[in-house]
């Protein structure tokens, strides 16, 4: 039999674990049925090296947590007090199994899988790639650059890492490789585009982090927003760097593949005048003979969207920043909003080994989001303002009393970047960006609104990660419904309604199918994890932990760089939830001690989880994209493209850990 | 044997599936509170308790269907490389020390939890007058009742899969990443990736 290489490292890797475990255990404890307290914890400790063994021989690990854990509580109560210890560790485990099953945080998991499956099914990531790699076309490495951006809002919507790689290694991957790009650039753009899902918000990642560390999710979503945006930002950039320094690995585009072929209507109006907003105001002035008039209006209220949209913005903001002082009462609003959420988190929470005060730091929290979202609105985005102020009764009797103020500074010059945009554009249209434009709307910016509204929704606080997720659910059903109905009435035969239906209700069914089994592993898995981790405490597993860490005396950055490497290794066998759902718990109550934010703590987490899915041989993205690339793409041509964006994640860990106020200056100005 | 292995996959697979409407249930409902709450001003006392009774039981009831699709999650480092042969050992000996016992107290222990929410008629504390809570807590033993008869099937999977080498046949299900299905809807065809060969193959990295 031919052992492979990673097999025999796995043996071996194995075989120390159990040596040691054989030699620590406390075997003379088990021979006359007494163990003592240094015994138990050598016994904890055992059992996390156990947990490891039997992960790595790949049985579901949700079980094997499960069944370990309650034979070692069983241990652990047995010694305290053999006749109790059945009865004990059954109520434990009961206990903890009902504590997963009305947890209030992890009830948002379905809910945005389900949203994830929905849209990903809405089929539109071709038209998505599409309008964005034309309306990219002049930025140096545009394919690339695209492929990165498709990716980082594909992924955030659907938070599926398979199924974006697979696409856009279907999408992307033959239109880069046929316009010359180097298959490294190509391999590494997409696979590291596709893992942006997990963490940009709104991410599951952030969800069973938040659950297990007892972190407000509102919090870890609001911090992982800029570090998100910053890495995706960091992969553009460097593709840029590499297209302008090294041209033949990524060749600009061609003229005729810039070019987007025009409707006839446009053909036509395009003869008489280069800009587009002009060409059609002419047209609507003095009719071409064979142009219907409704047509070009409805063309010119397409042209003008940019410009009404901003000036609605603006006007808002103007209210927005004009509006008469008021003491904002927001009890209306907690009682409406926060009140039901608020007793709740306050409540049994996750269960896990949660540092005393965390769950009720994360239940406090939750009450004064409204207030903080109302004021903070106030100062800087006065939109949703208008939004939050409406409940309360207290406001809209106030408002008409006082007087308006004048505009600040900061609105004028808003407003002067608004105006001046908004020229630019006008001036700009011409009919091949009009209909890049045209493109953009109904791929980029549906997907771009779902997306904020449900962010922004849960950041400013006017609804739960769960409402945000149900109504995120919603949106997909019809983005999925308005799809298959444009699909299905450019497809000839049948009723369109009729077959949009039925595409529908096929695309539901499995969608449910799907986040039944995604949301069951995932919530199996805490089941599991909290019975496990309540034994490692009740052994004192934790407490040896903690002491030896202690006893190292390392500094803050040196337990970071620590903890961090760990987590990276450990990103090597495992999958994100394992590493989060069982490491985590064993992590968290040392942060008290080192004085870390565990909310700082997860972003970066989660910003080092990505490297677990770039780093072979266990990479599962490299594998997805293999699986739909061409014979002669190698694997070994996958990780050297990924490598270089294994970099930049490093790159960007240390720059969050150098500027922490990369991810928390947005919590804090809005939660303070 | 074949053919019982395959009546209660097909039996966990249905009520995993038919459970697994909640979510489009739960979904609609939250939509419907919300807009309840900011439109109409009028939010629902026990719209959150039939929430989390909705989610629990989601996901509870699922757990069989996802082991009878071996949808959960397992290190896959080393799994991968082993032959059948060795896996189906590897799995045989874990689902008796690990899932047998673990499943069986849980649902042991979820029968009395249960008995004990029922015999007082508990209804949930979230709110005042809260809707009962003992039914979603059988959901507890019930769920593990599915879980443990799933497990039996799969340690005979095992054991077909040691006498015979290779391992017996599972339904056919929707897959997170359907290859097939996802090349049909971005409308790409094998043909289309083997001719792109020809961009790759001159750079003289072919294997």
């Amino acid at each position: 039999m031919k052992i492979r290489k990673e097999l025999w490292f796995g043996f071996t890797l194995m075989a120390i674990i159990l040596a040691a475990v054989l030699f620590y255990t406390p075997w003379a404890g088990f021979v006359d049925g007494h163990l003592g307290h240094d015994d138990l914890g050598a016994l904890g400790l055992l059992m996390l090296a156990l947990i490891v063994v039997a992960i790595m021989l790949g049985f579901p690990t949700a079980f094997t947590l499960m069944g370990m854990g309650v034979f070692f509580g069983w241990l652990a109560y047995r010694s305290v007090n053999p006749a109790l210890a059945n009865q004990q560790i059954l109520d434990l485990m009961v206990q903890r199994a009902y504590s997963v099953m009305s947890n209030d945080v992890l009830i948002a998991i379905p809910l945005f899988v389900f949203m994830g499956y929905l849209v990903e099914r809405a089929n539109l990531i071709e038209k998505l790639f599409r309008s964005l790699h034309l309306s990219l076309a002049r930025v140096p490495g545009a394919l690339a650059v695209a492929t990165i951006v498709t990716c980082a809002i594909f992924a955030t919507a659907t938070g599926i890492v398979g199924a974006v790689v697979t696409l856009m290694g279907l999408l992307a991957l033959p239109a880069m490789l046929r316009a010359g790009y180097s298959v490294q650039l190509s391999a590494g753009a997409i696979t590291a585009g596709g893992c942006l899902g997990i963490l940009i918000p709104p991410s599951v990642l952030l969800i069973v982090y938040g659950a297990t560390a007892g972190v407000s999710v509102v919090k870890l979503y609001a911090g992982a927003f800029f570090p998100g945006v910053m890495l995706a930002a960091l992969y553009v950039l460097y593709v840029i760097v590499v297209a302008k320094l090294k041209p033949h690995l990524a060749p600009p585009l061609s003229e005729s593949e810039r070019q987007v072929p025009l409707p006839p209507l446009s053909e036509q109006l395009s003869g008489r005048h280069r800009n587009a907003l002009a060409g059609l105001f002419g047209a609507l002035r003095d009719p071409v003979p064979g142009l219907a008039k409704g047509s070009v209006f409805g063309q010119l209220l397409v042209t003008l969207l940019p410009a009404i949209s901003i000036t609605v913005l603006l006007v808002l903001m103007y209210g927005g920043a004009t509006a008469p002082p008021v003491a904002v009462d927001t009890s209306g609003l907690v009682q409406a909003g926060g009140g039901i959420v608020a007793e709740e988190t306050a409540a049994p929470m996750s269960g896990l080994q949660e540092p005393p005060g965390e769950g009720a730091d994360s239940g406090g929290l939750k009450e004064p989001e409204p207030e903080g979202a109302a004021s903070a609105a106030a100062a800087a985005t006065p939109a949703p303002k208008a939004e939050a102020a409406t409940p309360p009764s207290a406001t809209a009797s106030a408002t008409p009393a006082r007087p308006r103020v004048p505009a600040p500074t900061w609105f004028w010059i808003t407003f002067a970047i608004g105006v001046g945009s908004l020229v630019l554009i006008s001036w700009m249209m011409n009919w091949q960006r009009l209909e890049i434009f045209k493109m953009l709307l109904t791929s980029f910016f549906p997907l771009a609104v779902m997306i904020i509204a449900v962010l922004g929704s849960i950041v400013f606080g006017l609804a739960t990660p769960t409402e945000a997720a149900a109504v995120g659910g919603f949106g997909g059903v019809v983005l999925a419904g308005v799809y298959r109905y444009i699909a299905a009435r450019q497809t000839p035969g049948g009723h369109p309604i009729r077959k949009t239906l039925v595409d529908l209700g096929g695309i539901i069914k499995e969608s449910s199918f799907l986040t039944a089994k995604t949301s069951a592993m995932v919530c199996w898995l805490f089941v599991g994890s909290s019975i496990f981790s309540a034994s490692f405490a009740l052994l004192g597993g934790q407490e040896i932990i903690e002491r030896w860490v202690l006893s190292l005396g390392l500094t803050t950055v040196q337990f970071m760089i620590l903890s961090q490497f760990i987590i990276f290794i450990l990103g090597w066998p495992l999958e994100w939830t394992e590493i989060i759902v069982i490491f985590m718990p064993i992590f968290i109550p040392l942060l008290a001690k080192f004085g870390v934010d565990p909310l700082f703590f997860g972003l970066l987490v989660a910003l080092n989880l990505q490297t677990a899915f770039l780093s072979p041989p266990v990479a599962m993205a490299a594998f997805y994209l293999k699986g739909v690339s061409p014979r002669h793409v190698t694997l070994n041509q996958i990780f050297a493209g990924m490598m270089p964006f294994m970099g930049i994640q490093v790159i960007a860990i240390i720059l969050l850990y150098v500027f922490p106020q990369i991810g928390l200056w947005l919590p804090q100005l809005l939660y303070k | 044997m074949q053919k019982l292995l395959l009546r209660i996959d097909k039996i966990s697979t249905f009520v995993g599936q038919a459970f697994s409407w909640l979510i489009v249930a739960l979904t609609f409902m939250i939509t419907w509170e919300v807009f309840s709450r900011y439109a109409l001003d009028h939010p629902h006392s026990w719209a959150f308790d039939v929430m989390i009774i909705m989610y629990g039981t989601l996901f509870m009831m699922a757990g069989a269907y996802t082991l009878a699709k071996s949808g959960h999650v397992r290190g896959d480092v080393l799994y991968g490389f082993f032959h059948p042969r060795t896996q189906a050992t590897i799995d045989l000996i874990l689902y008796i020390l690990f899932f047998i016992p673990g499943v069986f107290a849980l649902t042991y222990a979820g029968y009395f939890f249960a008995a004990e929410s029922l015999a007082i008629r508990e209804t949930s504390n979230i709110t005042a007058e809260g809707p009962p809570i003992y039914p979603f807590k059988m959901i507890l033993p019930l769920a593990g009742i599915f879980l443990l008869a799933q497990g039996i099937v799969e340690i005979i999977r095992c054991v077909i899969c040691i006498r015979q080498g290779a391992w017996p046949s599972r339904e056919e299900d929707v897959q997170e990443v359907d290859v097939d299905k996802l090349k049909e809807m971005v409308h790409v065809k094998d043909e289309d990736i083997a001719r792109l060969d020809a961009f790759v193959a001159p750079k003289g990295s072919s294997k």
